[in-house]
């Protein structure tokens, strides 16, 4: 069992290489010794690595990691609070309202006069706060009314279909510029994002896993059920208004800002508690965010492989690697014993 | 005479459940108390509210009339944190956290002890190791949920609900679904911690003879009576037990301390030691055999002597009559 203790350790290691690489990958190949040696020295060998670097990838590189915590945390948090193996960071349905503010801006928007060639990326990540931000208050008026936790996850699914619904009927009437947009979005991309947008993705993540940290006791009770979780003393009604404002803020503000990456907040949960073995959550929070965000480091430096003109988009990479991932490892280990 | 501390009481409680508005009540001027040191078992028929019961104690519901007080103030002036407490519990939902190992299972009782992060201080880490030193299972520290027998699973989550360290703890069904010898040493268990500790404990069970061979007191709840409590000897010995058998087809036999048809049967004709002829008797009832037109002698070695025949076994005679 002692290897177990080296396991943070290796971890953060892992996490460092996966930094290094996802820095170096890409249509030029910097060579990770160099590319240490300008960010800390400030002199690059090339004047155009420094702006590759400073401009583009690192704030991409940022952008991995923080939504990488940001969904592994919080599909972590959604697993133990509805006790289902299958929920994540989206099942709420609110990711869905970040794309239903995309949506109507990129589909709806020629018919208000709005040109796609103005769109940038701010009014984009706008409308996609504005989009989560009213589903975050559908899902808790719904919850206000709804006791049972099962009730609410429907409810919440069947939200997200009903959304989807809608973008559907959007693209069906829309020209083809705009569905092509709209679609190029879908398929998630962490690279357009500003550092000034980046540090407001950074902002909303702290706030989301906030109230999450501060629950971890309260999750590792509610491991045992509900009923169980309030004889122990933890205020279960309270812990869901936490968890709707933290799912919300953080899988809706992902969403608007780099859109919808499938998997990850569902995978890696599971991937932190087959490593660790372990149901702790003072394990398994630190350790889910350690490996969601290496995890997107190394799917998106797989997605820039040198030599490539073009990137191939996030979220089918994220589905592409993690998928085989997971399956090998559901196979050799019993799955649903570890839940 | 020791002075009884009251644990828990109830006075004049009416409970029940709302359906689309509408007040369906379960339990009416409901009076009981729990005492500290004593294992009480509540007794009744499914649907007669003892799961409501227990939801009340455990403030899930709150009754629509009358107090719950617990150590003499009521129950609902507490903050969940504080009745947890002095209140735990062991359901009957099944739990599956496999990776949990029995030592992270108990030290979750701490919970309502501990601060945010949930950690063990010294004093947690004494009671943990209390709780699996009380329920017998030291063994068991590491081992897994997902790798428990149900038995062990069991004093586990009774192991948990001690190291809450509550003064009342109640518990659902929780011998259902277990062998024989399992349930015996749970309801033993439970008597020796709350005669050992004082403790207050609550089960509800549908095991009436392994209740009466542990439990201080009887609680029976039936349809539309008030709760009857009392000492289980003095409810058999008064007849108040068959308030548990509302139809006339079962009764409790007073002599054997078990429930039993109540139809008399036939009267067979059998000689031999009385407590052979009661085992035979229930075969041959059992086996639909009406009517004997011999006297029946048993033989000593065990044999049966029906006229000229003789057979070795109940199997034989039986055997005998069905074929013609």
């Amino acid at each position: 069992m002692s290897f177990r203790r080296y396991l943070f350790p290796l971890t953060f290691l892992l996490f460092g290489m996966s930094f290094l690489l996802n820095l170096s990958m890409g249509s030029v190949w910097i060579p990770p010794a160099e590319m240490v040696e300008g960010i800390v020295s400030g002199t690059w060998t090339k004047n155009s690595w420094e702006q590759i670097i400073l401009h583009y990838r690192l704030p991409k590189a940022m952008v991995a990691i923080l939504a990488g915590i940001g969904l592994s945390v919080s599909g972590l948090q959604m697993q133990t609070f509805f006790r289902n193996p299958l929920a994540g960071p989206y099942v709420l349905g609110i990711s869905s309202g970040a794309g239903l503010g995309v949506a109507l801006l990129m589909l709806a928007g020629a018919a208000f006069g709005i040109s796609l060639t103005g769109l940038n990326s701010w009014a984009i990540a706008g409308a996609g706060i504005l989009g989560a931000g009213s589903l975050l208050a559908l899902v808790t008026l719904v919850a206000w009314r709804v006791k049972d936790s099962m009730t609410l996850l429907i409810v919440g699914l069947m939200v997200g279909s009903a959304v989807s619904a809608v973008v559907a009927v959007l693209s069906f009437f829309s020209g083809a510029e705009a569905l092509k947009l709209y679609t190029v979005w879908s398929m998630g991309s962490l690279g357009a994002l500003t550092w000034s947008q980046v540090s407001i993705l950074g902002l909303l993540i702290l706030i989301g896993t906030l109230p999450i940290v501060g629950s971890i006791k309260s999750y590792n009770a509610l491991l045992m059920g509900e009923t169980y979780a309030r004889s122990m003393g933890i205020p279960t009604t309270i812990l869901r208004w936490w968890m709707i404002g933290s799912a919300g803020i953080l899988a809706g503000g992902i969403t608007a800002f780099c859109g919808p990456i499938a998997f990850l907040g569902i995978a890696v949960p599971h991937l932190a508690r087959m490593t660790w073995k372990s149901a702790d959550h003072r394990v398994l929070f630190p350790g889910s965010a350690a490996l969601g965000a290496s995890l997107l480091l190394l799917c998106d430096a797989f997605s820039h492989f040198p030599g490539w003109a073009s990137s191939l988009p996030i979220n089918a990479v994220t589905s592409l690697i993690g998928a085989p991932l997971v399956i090998s490892l559901i196979l050799k280990k019993n799955f649903s014993k570890d839940f | 005479m020791k002075k009884q501390r009251i644990a828990l009481e109830g006075i004049g409680l009416q409970l029940g459940y709302s359906q689309e508005g509408v007040r369906k009540p379960l339990l009416e001027d409901l009076n009981f108390q729990l005492v500290a040191g004593e294992l009480i078992c509540l007794l009744g028929p499914n649907g007669v509210g003892k799961s409501t019961l227990i939801k009340a104690i455990l403030g899930e519901i709150t009754p629509w009339e009358g107090q719950l007080l617990l150590e003499q103030k009521p129950l609902s002036s507490y903050s969940i944190q504080d009745r947890a407490k002095h209140i735990a519990v062991v359901l009957t939902d099944p739990i599956y956290p496999g990776n949990l190992t029995v030592g992270q299972l108990i030290a979750l009782g701490r919970t309502p002890h501990t601060n945010w992060l949930g950690h063990l201080g010294e004093e947690d880490r004494a009671i943990v190791e209390k709780a699996l030193a009380d329920t017998h299972i030291g063994y068991l520290r590491d081992a897994r949920l997902g790798e428990l027998s149900d038995g062990q699973r069991q004093k586990a989550m009774i192991a948990r609900a001690l190291a809450q360290d509550g003064a009342v703890i109640v518990l659902d069904e929780p011998t259902a679904h277990l062998d024989l010898v399992n349930r015996l040493e749970i309801m033993s268990l439970l008597r020796e911690i709350s005669g050992s500790q004082g403790k207050a404990i609550l089960v509800v069970t549908h095991d009436l003879d392994i209740a009466l061979e542990t439990a201080d007191r009887f609680w029976i709840l039936n349809c539309g009576c008030p709760l009857l409590a009392g000492n289980p000897e003095d409810l058999v010995l008064s007849g108040q037990i068959q308030a548990l058998f509302p139809s006339d087809r079962y009764r409790f036999n007073v002599a054997r301390g078990r429930v039993e048809w109540s139809q008399e049967g036939p009267d067979f004709q059998i000689e031999g030691p009385a407590e052979q002829a009661y085992w035979v008797k229930k075969a041959l009832v059992k086996a639909g055999i009406t009517f004997l037109d011999q006297t029946l002698v048993i033989t000593e070695p065990f044999g049966l002597r029906l006229g000229e025949k003789t057979f070795g076994t109940l199997e034989e005679l039986i055997g005998e009559f069905k074929q013609g």
